[in-house]
């Protein structure tokens, strides 16, 4: 059996790493909170402009708002939304591990946002073709990112949603879908007097320059939306692991006290058989 | 991408509104930043077309903003809002511009 003082120390080390997760706890638990308010107020913003887009728009085939005469790269391009560092649980695990399901060295080109990504990547032996540090300050500028989706026949986005505290997801889509989905819906929505048409709108510069304009703003809209979600899901993810965390080493702290509580016993214990044996040699001798 | 229907009605459709008569109901904001809500009397800004006004009663209007300084006249005074990016609906005196997209 150790010794008391062994079991204590390493017990008070143990309490040192339950105050640590406690703390992150606290400080994710806030994250989430600020984080959530955010996305709540960007997605009000959101729908109002995707609201006016769906009356706009007409066609399903969406283009990334490329000229008719620019040909894109005939690859897929896959892009990842990760945290920027580690302490986010398994939710960039789960991640890669869905986009590997998917990932064809021949056929797809690899951007990944966020420095955790990148190096899951790196053990994964896979090579990111672009990379961008997920950004941090609520406004998002997606133009960089914008200039290379562009380029591409195809892109999939993996990011991480946020169903609840106890639950994220990791979600693939494919962005083009996504927002001809959306036009898919007005057609059919868009049939009454709410329709954005040339009879009932003026445009300016043009029709046309609003809708292409309206393309863009959409995907980049789309985009960021995709970002919020993941850092909303991150933050979550961190808050579930450092509960997590907090809970194994609260339990560890509560073993090592009843060891430590056992081997005093124990040592108590020894020292009294000791004195009682010296007192019967004791009494044995004076006999 | 197919082309909005091409005949131009000279008609405006005016839906009910809730704001005072001769003012529009104006919000101007980004994702997290609301830099003007409240009713408005005019409002200036520029397009590629050029500077223009809004006043109550517009036709229906939807544009693109090039980078200016929104002009909003109301009832207490006049506050200026500086943009780079944005799209301006109008519809039923309510106007709303939508910066950074």
């Amino acid at each position: 059996m150790r010794r008391p003082l062994e079991i204590k120390a390493e017990e008070a080390s143990v309490r040192s790493v339950v105050s640590l997760t406690s703390a992150l706890e606290s400080l994710s638990s806030m994250q989430i909170a600020k984080t959530k308010n955010k996305v709540l107020i960007s997605n009000q913003f959101f729908d109002e402009v995707w609201n006016i887009y769906k009356q706009i728009r007409v066609d399903v085939l969406f283009n990334f708002g490329r000229t008719p005469d620019e040909t894109p790269i005939d690859k897929e391009l896959l892009i990842l939304i990760t945290a920027k560092g580690g302490l986010s649980g398994d939710i960039d695990q789960r991640l890669i591990k869905q986009f590997l399901l998917r990932y064809d060295e021949s056929n797809n080109d690899v951007l990944v946002i966020g420095h955790h990504g990148a190096l899951k990547l790196k053990q994964a032996h896979i090579d990111a073709t672009y990379y961008f540090d997920l950004p941090e300050h609520d406004y998002i500028n997606v133009d960089p990112l914008m200039d290379i989706i562009k380029r591409y026949a195809k892109s999939r986005i993996f990011y991480q949603d946020y169903v609840s505290l106890s639950q994220q997801q990791i979600r693939d889509v494919d962005l083009s879908e996504v927002v001809s989905s959306k036009g898919r819906v007005a057609d059919l929505d868009t049939l009454d007097d709410n329709k954005i048409t040339e009879k009932t709108y003026i445009f300016e510069p043009s029709s046309y320059a609003v809708a292409a304009y309206l393309e863009n703003s959409i995907l980049r809209l789309t985009i960021s939306q995709f970002i919020y979600d993941s850092r909303l899901a991150q933050v979550a993810s961190r808050f579930k692991a450092m509960s997590a965390a907090k809970e194994r080493s609260v339990d560890t702290a509560n073993e090592l006290h009843t060891e430590y509580n056992r081997a005093k016993r124990s040592q108590v214990d020894t020292r009294l058989k000791e004195s009682l044996a010296g007192l019967k040699k004791i009494r044995a001798g004076g006999d | 991408m197919t082309k909005p229907d091409a005949t131009h009605s000279e008609t405006a459709t005016n839906e009910s509104s809730s704001t005072s008569p001769g003012a529009m109901a104006v919000k101007i904001y980004a994702p997290f930043k609301v830099y003007f809500e409240g009713e408005a009397t005019s409002i200036s800004a520029v397009n590629e077309t050029g500077p223009f006004d809004i006043l109550p009663k517009h036709h229906n209007f939807l544009c693109m903003l090039v980078p200016c300084t929104i002009r909003i006249q109301t009832s207490s005074g006049v506050k200026d809002v500086k943009i780079n990016r944005a799209l301006m609906h109008v519809k039923a005196d309510r106007v709303v511009v939508f910066v950074d997209v």
